[in-house]
């Protein structure tokens, strides 16, 4: 639950800065008022837990479907964590970043109504490095429930991000909690390369 | 206010630097002696007096001088030395070894050192525990007299803390110091906010595992003090990441970038004593007047505190620690140490002497106990 909830605070830095752009606009209008942020935002977190627990039943089916041998899922989930932690330490390290939001086809539904449960679907759904980790997490975990846990760790941890989006407007200094962002996102793929080597070190030994 | 010497230079006369170091004097033979100097123990005796004498010399020194960094680091280096060797000579005396084991857990008894203190603030306010496994009062290193010793030094000094208290900083000052020039010149500046992205991770798996997580994850200072007895591939790692961090942050990279590394990129707390610094009385100003903005003060900085921009707005950032190298390098003496509400270039050696006094009288009381211990060993090898 832990390490979900980690990953889930480093994909939150990640989908604020890909996809804050997009979504603040829609969830802060100026005229809709405090009532309608806090209903749009319910939905829009209601929708990802949602299409979480979907990928929580996927993944679980998959792992349990596939990765039968226990030291074959810590060879898999170590290799797949080392991959994934790496590909998230070169995105905050990457001085090339490009914000590029699959939510920005937003503009091209015309209910409104609909805007925040479309962005709730659009942005649980954009395979950042973090999903993978947490995808893996979760096929490799024992019972469906296990696997709902650690979807929930992971919504939890990037919630937490999108929670104070009414004040974002008031904040001075959005660069330096950027930055933060960014940084505490290389940290998490820093923690999940030494846990894959960990699980993989394991799996060579009790193999 | 009358400026004592003129307006370029910090440094007094012979007779002038021994008067303001006898307040020193005084309350550092309280100190270390405890008013009374007992000479029963012939290696104790000389320890306590070439500690005493070695400190105030150091003190008298920075007054004479005018220089600060060079004679606060000659004791701060030692002062980390010393409190590694005391806290392994302690722990190999009831541990028989560096490592502790999870009885030593279970028992309560681990060391508290001040780095665990961003992990425990958020679980000691929602749970009203604490969650390190070590005693609160009495027995070595207890969590409430570290507790208040950094507090105390916190809101006086600032991040001067770092510079002036931790018993860790001076690994990497030491090892930044070793080389004349840095081989890496150009770090980004954005380096410098990743202690609060390390910060918020351990503060909150600290907060949901209740355990210390950086302690027991990040902390490279275990590979000179204390760690977990490595019997899983688990403890192997944890072990693996301490000593590689220790290497690369605490040893390689402040040699090859003459900053210290591990204090500026990696310590929460350094992060927490940053944002003290909007409290405490005592900073690091620039006159803009005086400066002609050569931009030496940047080049010199250990812990990435200033910038071209700073230097041009004037203003010294957040992540200053007082440690007084970039005073030492002006040679206008356009940065110098301030107190809050007198004007940067406005008494610079009245700031200067009630800061020194109030940092140094810190360092001294900390750090003589473990000095002490570790002379007396060395004497007793020859006494």
């Amino acid at each position: 639950m832990l390490d979900s909830f980690i990953l889930g605070l480093s994909s939150g830095s990640t989908c604020l800065l890909t996809c804050g752009m997009v979504i603040f606009p829609y969830l802060m209008a100026g005229s809709a008022g405090t009532r309608k942020i806090i209903t749009d935002l319910s939905f829009f977190l209601l929708t990802r837990l949602l299409v979480y627990f979907l990928l929580a039943t996927l993944a679980w089916y998959f792992g349990k479907t596939f990765l039968t041998s226990a030291i074959f899922r810590n060879y898999v989930s170590g290799i797949l964590y080392i991959l994934f932690a790496i590909m998230l330490v070169w995105y905050s390290v990457s001085r090339n970043r490009k914000p590029d939001c699959p939510a920005k086809i937003v503009n091209t539904v015309n209910n409104k109504k609909l805007v925040p449960v479309f962005l709730g679907v659009v942005n649980s759904l954009g395979f950042c490095p973090s999903l993978l980790l947490i995808l893996t997490k979760s096929a490799t975990q024992g019972t469906i429930a296990q696997s709902y846990l650690a979807f929930l760790g992971f919504f939890a941890g990037s919630t937490l991000y999108f929670l104070p989006l009414p004040f974002a407007g008031r904040l001075k200094k959005k660069k330096v909690f950027e930055t933060i962002g960014i940084l505490a996102t290389g940290l998490a793929g820093i923690i999940f390369m030494v846990k894959g080597i960990t699980n993989l070190i394991g799996g060579i030994l009790n193999g | 206010m009358v400026e004592i010497v003129n307006n370029h230079s910090m440094k007094k006369s012979f007779g002038k630097s021994l008067l303001y170091a006898l307040p020193m004097f005084l309350i550092t033979f309280v100190f270390i002696t405890g008013g009374k100097p007992d000479f029963s123990d012939p290696a104790g005796a000389l320890a306590i007096l070439v500690t005493f004498l070695g400190m105030n010399i150091l003190y008298f020194l920075m007054h004479y001088t005018g220089k600060t960094d060079k004679f606060r680091a000659i004791l701060f280096i030692i002062f980390a030395l010393s409190l590694s060797f005391t806290l392994i000579k302690n722990m190999v005396a009831i541990r028989h070894s560096m490592s502790f084991s999870q009885a030593d857990i279970i028992e309560c008894r681990i060391p508290f050192c001040h780095l665990v203190i961003p992990m425990m603030i958020l679980p000691a306010a929602f749970t009203k525990s604490i969650i390190f496994p070590g005693t609160i009062l009495g027995g070595f290193a207890n969590i409430s007299s570290m507790v208040v010793l950094w507090l105390v030094a916190t809101i006086v000094l600032g991040r001067g803390f770092c510079s002036w208290g931790c018993f860790y900083g001076g690994w990497d000052d030491g090892f930044s110091r070793l080389r004349k020039k840095p081989v890496i010149k150009r770090i980004s500046d954005s380096w410098r906010w990743m202690p609060f992205a390390v910060l918020l991770m351990v503060a909150i798996t600290a907060a949901l595992s209740l355990t210390p997580t950086y302690c027991s994850w990040i902390c490279p200072f275990k590979a000179v003090t204390e760690f977990e007895q490595v019997t899983t591939v688990e403890s192997a790692a944890k072990a693996g990441v301490f000593i590689s961090l220790f290497l690369g942050l605490v040893v390689i990279l402040p040699v090859l970038t003459r900053k210290r590394t591990q204090c500026s990129f990696l310590c929460p707390l350094g992060a927490i004593s940053s944002l003290s610094n909007k409290i405490t009385p005592f900073t690091v100003k620039i006159d803009k007047k005086t400066c002609n903005e050569c931009f030496k003060c940047v080049d010199v900085c250990p812990l990435f505190a200033l910038t071209h921009e700073d230097v041009k707005n004037g203003k010294v950032s957040i992540f200053c620690s007082k440690c007084g190298k970039c005073v030492d390098a002006c040679s206008r003496k356009a940065i110098h140490y301030g107190i809050k509400g007198i004007p940067a270039g406005d008494m610079k050696n009245f700031s200067r002497n009630i800061f020194l006094f109030v940092s140094f009288l810190f360092i001294a009381i900390f750090s003589s106990g473990s000095i002490i211990t570790v002379l007396k060993s060395v004497f007793n090898l020859f006494i």
